[in-house]
Formats: C-alpha cells, structure tokens, sequence
C-alpha cells in the first residue's frame, strides 16, 4: 500500500507542474505586464511610474530568457522560474491592494470556509442518505414517485434561485436571519444557518436521487434475499445490511469531495459575505490580482489530486475484496 | 403498515413545532452586542485599498484614512462654500508677497495615538512636530512607497522633483531612499515651524496640505510596521483602527489620547434649524466606535438600511422607485419611517471625448459640434439616472467657483436639424463622407457590464440619427488607460471627480501639457487655453479669474472638444436617528461629528424587525400539512418480496 501510495503521488508530479504552467500561461502570459501596472497605479500614473512598477515586479524581465542577467541566472532568473518556484515552494507573496501575505490570508480565510463547508457536507451526507433510506423504503409506491419529481425539480433549479428565495423568504418576509455578512466565534451561527440550509436543500435532490439507485441497487442482490428468508425485518436489512454496501459508491463521491471543503464555496461566500476562500477568490478576480488567482487554482489542482488519492485509499478500507498495486 | 406510517406523525409534528420555535427565537441583527458604548454602523461596498495615507487615492480609502491620520488643514464642516480651516496647522499659512514661500506655524502638544511602534515612550504616543509634514511629503515624493498623489505637488517644490527623481532611479535599483537628505523648499525650522518653498506660484498648495496626502506620519510606525504599515496605521486622528477583517467588517474606535477639538458653532444659514448645531462645544468625537461591514453588492446593504442596521445610504437605480416617487420625493413607505430625503449635487463632470489626434473627429469640428448637437441628454437624465442629474453644459460643475447656472452650451441643445446641417457643412451630408462611404467612429468606455453598455448604446442611437455609425467597445479599466496612454481612443466616455474645490482641477484636464499620459485624455492643445489656463491657475478666485475662466469655458465649447454630458446629484437618505449629518463634497474627517440617538435606533429596530409570526404560523402549517400526507401514504410491495 505504501508503495502504492508513494506512486500515485508521483503520478500527481506532471499534474501539478502543468497546473502550474498553465497558471503561468494564463496569468502571466496573456494579461500583459503594462496592463496589470496600469491597473494597480489609477489615474494620475505616467509612463515612467509604469515602467518602474514593471521594472520592482520583475515583470520585464523575459519570460523564459532573461538576457540582462549574468552567466546561468539568464536561465533561472526568468518569469517563468520565479513563477514556477514561487507555488512549489508555496511562497505565493503578498497581494496586489494591501500588501497582505497570500499564505497567512489563505491560513486566515479556510476557517470562515470551513465553518460553512463543513456543515454543508456533514448535513447533506446525513440527510440525505436518511431520506433516500426512505425513499428505498417506500420504494414502487406514489411517494417514490413523487420523491423522484420533487428531487428532479430540486436537480434543474439554478442554486442561484434557492439563495435569492431564502434570503427573500427567510432573511427579508420572516426577518429571521441577517441577510447578509458574518461574526466570530459563536456569533457565527446567525449568519451560517441560512446559507447552510439553502446549500442543504439544494444539494439533497441530486444526493437523495443517488443514493436511492445505490441502495434500490443493493436490494435486489443475493443477500438481501437470503436476509429476508432468515426473517430478517425490512428496516434492519436496510440499515444494516443494505446501508453498509452501499456505502462504497457513496465514497467515492464524498471523500473526492473533502479536499474541496477547504477551497469554501464561491457563490454562497460571495452572496452572504462570509469572509472565506471562495469570496476571496472572487475579490481576487474583480481586483485582477493575477497572484492570488494563481495560488487558488494551483491549491485547487492540490486539492483535487489529493481528493483522488484519499478515494482510492478509503475503497481499500471499506473493501477488503480491492486491494491496491 | 398503517400504523407505522402513523407512528411518524408525532416526531414529525415535532420537529415541524421545533423549527418554527427556533425560527422564532432567531433575530437578523447582523451586529455583536455594542456593550454599552454609542457605535455608528455604516456599509462599504469594498475593502479600501490601504490605510497609507500616501495612497489614499480613492474616496473609500481617503475617507477612512482622514478619520485616523490628521492633516495641516480641513474643511470647515458646515460652511458653504468649502472654506480651509487649521486642523493640526495653527492658522492659515503665511504667504510671502511674491507667493513662493509658505511658512506653517503647528499646533503644540498634538500626540501620535498609542502604539507599539514607539519603543522609546513604552508604546505612548509622541509629540508631533514640522519633522512629521516633512517625513510625510518626503513619503509623498518617494516613488518606493507607490504613492497615488505625487502629482499633486510634482514640479511644485524646490528641490522635492529632484528627491522624486532620485526615488525613482533607488526604486529601480531596490535601494531604500535617504529621508535624512535635506530639501531646500521642504523645511522644518524649528520644532512646529514648517517652510515650504516652491518654484511657481501654487495657490492650490493649502488645498494639497488638506489632503490625507500630507497627513502627518510616524517614521517609527512605517519602520516598525514596514510593508504591513498599509493595515496598520498610526495617526493623530479622531480615531484609531480597531479590527479590519478584509471582506468583512472594518471597525474604527475613539482615539483615547485625541486633543481637544469641539463641535463647530457656527454654519451656513439653516444649519441652526436643521438641528446641525446643537452639539456645538461638545468635545470630539461624539460617538465611541464606527462599525463598516463591507457589503460586495448594492442589495443587501439596501435591506440593511431598510432594516435599520446602517444610518445612511445612497439610492442605486434598482432601488430608485422603492423609494423616491416620480415628483422626486419620498415615498409614503420611507416617510412612516422617518426617512429623510437630501439631495447634493456632486462636484463631477461625465462627458464624451473626443481625441484631438485623431485624423477624423480631431481635424473637423465642425463634425463635433454636430455629434454633440445630437446628443440628448434630457433622455438620458429620465433613462439612466432617473431624473437626478444636471446636465452639464461646460467642464465646471454646479457648486465650484466659476459655474454659471444660467449658462447655455450652444453645442449642447438637443436639435436634430440644426446638427444635421453642421454634418453637411462638415463635409458628411446625411453621414456620408467626401470618399462615398458613411462615416463610422469607434465609441470605447472604460467600464464592462450591462449599465456601462446601455449607456454607450444610446449614444450609438443617437449617432444613428445623422447617419453616423458608432462601433461599440467595451475595455477593462486597465485597457481603457492604456488605449488613452497610446491615443488610441476616438470617442470615448470619462467622468472627473474633484480633488479640491478649485476650477483649476477641472480645467487642468484640457491644459495641453497635460496631454496622455497626464489626465488630458483628449489631447487638447489649444495655445489660447494654455495662455489663459497658466494665467488663471495661479490667481485667487476674484472677479478677474471668474472672466479668464469664463473664456477659457467659450473656447472648450467652441471648439467641442468635449459632449459635457451630466453632472449627478446625489440622493441621500438617513434615519431618524443619525445626527449632525450634512453632504459634503470633500473627502475628510467628518465622522468625529457624526451622533446616534441611540435608544430611538433601538427602539424602532425592534419595531422593525420583530419575527414575522403570520409566516412563522403558515410554514408549520405547511410541515405539519406534508407530515400528515406522509402518515396517510401505505407502503406498497414490490411483486415477488415477502412481506415482514
């Protein structure tokens, strides 16, 4: 296991390289140094102010050959290394408005992220697999039926309806919740409830339809059947026997997931101005600071790499029967 | 299985009773407990871009940095027209005759807040003394520190260009500047004398020593704090940084060791009525704490306020008919509540340029003048900005020295016909130009989204009439100034907010040698308006300056350099509560005078956020009505399993 471990996080080595290549391309490359100082300096810049902003960010130097350097440094002292260096060692810098380190606001803002992703997973795992238990439950009955037409109406709803019908229906009619920002420490939960409920209903309609298959699946093997011939009762062959081998696709889809808690959400940060990654990146966008913007899909592609990584471990451990080479 | 399906009622119901409950007991007050101290809650739309006062470029940011950091000068608060007062100079400077050399008597036993950085004092704050203004201009000069207002004093002082100069060569080299150097027209020569000399004669330089620009700073706070001194500022002001969370909430509390200053106890005629002087005397700052959340989008801070939670706000388009009805005035909604409604007119000019470099609208003004005879603004004023604006017939906008009201552009007056005739005479009859083909001309605006494009569709409509083809670009911020910086624009549409109260400012932006990349877009070089601007710009408002201003106003519109389009008019409204508010058209430190009636917010916010029992009572009706339909419901068995 080990040494399968040690491979697939070699396997992730070419990932990430050209993750960071293409940050490179798209953040360096494409959006010329002129424009980005002429952003960050406003309107009373002159040329010369331009050329030494270019000049102190190390932009004009080339982007891969860097003919005013001395003997090996023209190779090494390049756009292009000091970006490659600057993710692999996750030195990141400081960002383009208030001289912030990326690092210490990337640490600063999972927390805010996390306090609402976390609840978000945990819930909707919960939830969801509760419900789809009855549904499987109820299953060839109108109720199943019905189960199937709300969810697919929860699936092809946009998330941006749910949040402007919570915060209309919740925050604004019935004035139970602040519609928007956020607060430290316990405080915190006045502001979490809504986007965590919204994210929740949103999500329990794909979740609950998966599931279901998943365990309408489970039902009809053999086992299920020997079950019932030993008399079993229907609810403990569903939570017990049933829940338990469904959980292996189940997995698959959550652990990949985990990793991504981290990133926090963009749309629900941005919308109930919860401080965390996702709003983070959206500010990093609007401001144009190509720095922060990299980092976060640099980190993304991290992330998703080692989302891959726990899945095929976790199959191990549910499964004995696969095993890892 | 009936039975067990109806086992599921009561937990159900349950759970229905619960949620309303909790619901019920939840409250939307988006604020910690104020623990007894008067705190003013307000919204911003961003974070501000530092709180270095050499970078307090932006209203947002210079708003804040002028309630922290205390300039040599400040506007009087209530007096109209703007006038200077000392804020930590003694008096007004003192001029030499021939208007070069200003010499600056400073306030004795201003301290620095309380902080760290002052190792020697244990953390007290120490005395301000001239050294500070000549730090914080020296800071002002050196390109290292990025600073957004070095135009403001560039080729002004004796001696400073050359240490700017210097600045930028160290900046390129990645050495750090000498501020111990001296500079012959940037003296402290004593303790609190500070002598300033300059080069030519700048009137506007008290306007300059009013600005967060020259704010007194601390060497030992910019050491100490090095690149992290943009969050964490240390001034003599009226208030000192609390908490700033970015994205969040940024959070001003009283300065402890703030000098004695007191409300001012005289305005303009009303003020007395309006209640603006009825804290006169009291000490400064009248409240404890200033909470901003920044709010990214222009609607939930509108629910804030009509939830009581901010004191003020502006109207945004969106919001415009919820709250103001078609006679301009309150809407009975906003009027229960005890709104009240201001209307100020903002010192801004929106205008269409066009390039004067360009070979087809810069060689023919003829062409101009009938572009600008076609555009309507009256339509525009009713469309985009509901009604509020001005429409601006020359560069000086409503409230500066040199506006005539009762002046009227001749270019500027909506009339199809007459525009016609001046493209024919331009040599474009019915827009078809001397080579047989119809003209067309490149519209470029500096801002991307939906309102922005609108806008500059209208104006291709309006184009359209005469048989002009207009071709729409939309650019970043970042591509329009470099399209400016190249001359690459043809028309395009800018707006100038004011920096001081001066014509100067306004005019400055068709002064030739201010062409790209200065803030002459246009590129206008006129000999006659360069003459007249060098004479103007360095005269005091007298009757003389108000007829050189006026000229200079009838060559700018002759020549049609620019469509003047709007000046705005800003709509404010504020609750019942606040205190001793009044527009002001200057960014600076008002707050210190700003005052809540603490116990009638309260009061009227629980008025106005009681829960909504009604909806409370409907949503368990609905869980109960859906645990019911579920008890009902039999379970079915699929063919072939076996019953348990």
């Amino acid at each position: 296991m080990m040494a399968y471990i040690i491979r697939r996080v070699l396997y992730t080595i070419p990932l990430v390289l050209g993750v960071c290549v293409f940050t490179f391309l798209l953040f360096d490359v494409a959006f010329p140094p002129k424009a980005r100082a002429v952003q960050e300096l406003g309107r009373h810049a002159n040329e010369k102010q331009i050329q030494n902003l270019i000049h102190t960010r190390g932009w004009d130097k080339g982007l891969f050959w860097h003919g005013e350097a001395k003997g090996f440094e023209r190779l090494t002292d390049t756009r292009f290394v000091n970006h490659m260096k600057k993710l692999l060692l996750f030195r990141f810098g400081r960002t383009q408005k208030t001289h912030e380190e990326i690092g210490r606001k990337i640490r600063e803002g999972m927390v805010p992220s996390l306090t609402l992703t976390v609840p978000i997973f945990v819930l909707g795992l919960v939830v969801g697999i509760c419900l789809s238990l009855g549904v499987a439950y109820f299953r060839a009955t109108y109720l199943d039926l019905g189960a199937v037409v709300v969810c697919v109406g929860f699936m092809s709803i946009s998330i941006l309806v749910y949040i402007i019908a919570g915060q209309l229906l919740l925050a604004q009619y019935m004035r139970s919740f602040p519609i928007y920002g956020y607060a430290g420490g316990a405080h915190a939960a006045r502001f979490l409830i809504l986007p965590i409920l919204i994210a929740v209903v949103k999500g329990l309609g794909g979740d609950v339809r998966f599931y279901r298959t998943i365990l309408l699946e489970e039902i009809t093997r053999d086992y299920v059947r020997t079950a019932r011939a030993k008399g079993l009762g229907e609810r403990l062959i569903l939570f017990k026997h049933v829940l338990k081998n469904a959980m292996i696709p189940v997995l698959t889809r959550t652990v990949l997931a985990i990793p991504f808690l981290f990133m926090g959400s963009l749309l629900l940060e941005n919308f109930f101005g919860i401080p965390g990654l996702g709003n983070m990146t959206v500010e990093a966008v609007a401001n144009g600071d190509t720095q922060v913007m990299a980092a976060m899909v640099y980190l993304g592609a991290l992330l998703f790499a080692l989302g891959n990584l726990l899945t095929d471990i976790s199959y191990t451990l549910v499964d004995p029967r696969v095993r890892l080479r | 299985m009936r039975e067990l399906a109806f086992k599921w009622v009561p937990a159900l119901g349950a759970a229905a009773l619960l949620c309303t409950v909790l619901l019920a007991g939840c409250s939307n007050d988006p604020y910690p407990p104020a623990e007894g101290k008067k705190v003013v809650y307000g919204t911003v739309g961003e974070d501000p871009h530092g709180l270095d006062p050499v970078q307090a470029g932006d209203t947002l940011s210079g708003g804040i940095i002028a309630q922290i950091y205390d300039s040599l000068y400040e506007y009087h608060y209530l007096k109209r027209p703007y006038e200077l007062k000392p804020c930590l100079a003694e008096s007004l400077p003192q001029v030499s005759d021939d208007g070069l050399t200003y010499t600056i008597r400073i306030k004795k036993g201003v301290y620095f807040q309380d902080d760290p950085c002052f190792t020697k004092t244990g953390g007290r704050g120490r005395e301000v003394t001239a050294e500070d203004f000549v730090y914080a201009i020296k800071r002002l000069a050196d390109h290292a520190n990025d600073p957004r207002g070095w135009w403001l004093l560039a080729g002004k002082v004796i001696g400073l260009d050359e240490f700017h100069e210097e600045s930028v060569d160290r900046a390129a080299a990645e050495e750090e500047m000498d501020y111990g150097q001296p500079i012959e027209g940037l003296k402290a020569l004593d303790l609190y004398t500070l002598q300033i000399r300059l080069k030519e004669r700048f009137p506007q330089l008290k306007y300059a020593l009013e600005m967060s620009y020259t704010a007194a700073v601390a060497g030992e706070a910019v050491k100490y704090y090095g690149e992290e001194f943009v969050n964490h500022p240390v001034g003599t002001g009226p208030f000192r940084l609390k908490e700033w969370r970015k994205r969040w909430k940024l959070v001003l509390e009283r300065n402890p060791t703030y000098r004695e200053e007191f409300y001012p106890d005289e305005g303009e005629p009303g003020d007395a009525e309006a209640g603006l002087l009825d804290a006169a005397g009291s000490k400064l700052p009248l409240v404890d704490e200033v909470h901003y959340t920044i709010i990214g989008d222009a609607q939930p801070s509108w629910i804030y306020f009509k939830q009581g939670y901010r004191g003020g706000s502006g109207i945004s388009k969106d919001h415009f008919a919820e709250a103001i009805t078609l006679n301009k005035e309150l809407t009975d909604e906003f009027k229960r509540k005890g709104v009240r409604l201001t209307k100020f007119p903002e010192m801004v000019v929106y205008y269409v340029a066009f390039n004067m470099t360009d070979p087809v609208v810069g060689t023919n003004r003829k062409l101009r003048q009938a572009m600008s005879l076609a555009y309507d603004t009256e339509w525009r004023i009713e469309h985009f900005d509901n009604g509020r604006s001005i429409s601006a017939q020359g560069p000086v906008p409503p409230g500066m020295f040199g506006y005539d009201p009762d002046f009227r552009n001749p270019y500027k007056q909506f009339d199809l016909e007459r525009a016609r005739r001046k493209l024919a005479e331009a040599g474009y009859p019915g827009g078809i130009g001397p080579d047989g083909h119809r003209l067309k001309v490149t519209y470029d605006i500096g801002r991307p989204g939906p309102a922005a494009r609108q806008f500059a569709l209208a104006f291709a409509n309006d184009m359209e009439k005469l048989g002009i083809d207009v071709d729409v670009v939309t650019n970043t911020w970042a591509e329009f100034l470099r399209k400016t910086h190249e001359g690459r624009l043809q028309v395009f549409s800018v707006g100038w907010i004011l920096d001081y109260p001066d014509p100067e400012n306004f005019l400055q932006l068709l002064y030739g040698p201010n062409k790209a990349p200065g803030p002459n877009a246009s590129a206008y070089d006129n000999p006659e308006f360069n003459r007249l601007f060098e004479q103007m710009k360095a005269m005091e408002d007298t009757p003389e300056r108000l007829e050189i201003i006026r000229r200079m106003v009838d060559i700018v519109v002759e020549d049609a350099v620019w469509i003047p389009s709007t000046h705005s008019v800003s709509y404010i409204l504020h609750h019942r509560w606040v205190k001793n508010s009044k527009p002001h058209a200057m960014t600076g430190g008002y707050l210190k005078y700003s005052d809540v009636d603490v116990e009638l917010r309260e009061r009227l916010r629980r008025q106005w956020n009681r829960p909504n029992y009604k909806a409370l009572l409907m949503l368990a009706g609905a869980l109960a009505l859906v645990a019911l339909l579920l008890a009902a419901f039999k379970r079915g068995w699929p063919a072939g399993s076996v019953r348990p």
